[in-house]
């Protein structure tokens, strides 16, 4: 059972990407990736982690790709906004001719770990919300605060840049 | 057939890092550069939780979760960038963002 739902997921997960980096609309592109970050929110389901599987789908495809479905649709990107690329799929050929030696090498380092036996059963609540604040507020305290003044810091920022100028 | 083992998370999370990363160095659409840059993130957050759940520590997953937020705020600022850029140039093509480039060369 969970083999068919990986099975299914990363496919999913990994037409969505393909598709996000090959479609020439952008529109189209934006919701091809939806489809990616849903199927990794169920990866995450499929891996134990409770707690991120809501995080994931709340703030990814909640929060950040409704908030770039907005932009793109607020700044009415037509066709003539868009780069024409006729030679994408060149380009991208090279790109994964480069990359094919590091992959290998990140491939063959990972298969080295120690194998572990029945890596898919559920080790009782781990990665749900009682145990991961549990680690949250204790061990990682100083980092929580920092990204909440990161947060603020990007809020302030992203309102200064995208206001328009006021004229004197 | 495909079992959800170990190494098969890790391959999974190596590729979509990858088309990340062709993406990201193809593309002129500045949109999905940016959708191709949060791909990357997310490749390493399941990359980051299948470690978490190898080890059997948390830790990966409360790291993944400082990612998201990193990643939330990222998008807050990269998305008014945009707009800002394209109430100037009217235009998403990186290629018309060349308002430091020195005229004259290259």
């Amino acid at each position: 059972m969970t083999d068919i739902l990986f099975l299914i997921l990363s496919l999913f997960a990994l037409t969505g990407a393909v598709g996000m980096i090959t479609l020439s609309s952008t529109m189209h592109s934006a919701l091809s990736f939806v489809v990616t970050v849903m199927a990794l929110a169920g990866l995450y389901a499929l891996l134990s982690a409770s707690f991120l599987f809501m995080v994931q789908i709340i703030i990814y495809a909640g929060a950040i790709i409704a908030l770039l479905l907005f932009i793109i649709m607020f700044l009415n990107i037509r066709q003539d906004h868009t780069p024409k690329e006729p030679n994408k799929y060149m380009t991208m050929l090279l790109i994964a001719i480069v990359l094919a030696p590091m992959d290998y090498l990140l491939f063959t380092a990972f298969a080295r770990m120690p194998h572990i036996e029945d890596f898919s059963t559920k080790i009782d609540n781990f990665g749900d919300i009682k145990m991961l604040g549990n680690a949250l507020f204790r061990g990682w305290l100083l980092p929580f605060e920092a990204i909440s003044i990161l947060l603020l810091v990007a809020l302030i920022g992203s309102i200064v840049l995208a206001r328009k100028k006021e004229r004197r | 057939m495909i079992e959800a083992s170990f190494m098969s998370y890790i391959s999974l999370s190596i590729l979509l890092f990858s088309l990340g990363i062709v993406g990201l160095i193809s593309r002129k659409n500045i949109f999905i550069i940016y959708m191709s840059l949060e791909l990357m993130l997310n490749a390493i957050n399941l990359m980051l939780v299948t470690l978490s759940k190898y080890f059997a520590d948390i830790d990966g997953q409360i790291i993944a979760m400082m990612v998201m937020a990193i990643a939330a705020s990222e998008a807050a600022v990269f998305l008014s960038l945009i707009v800002a850029m394209f109430r100037l140039k009217k235009s998403a093509n990186i290629d018309d963002y060349n308002t430091l480039k020195q005229k004259g060369t290259l």
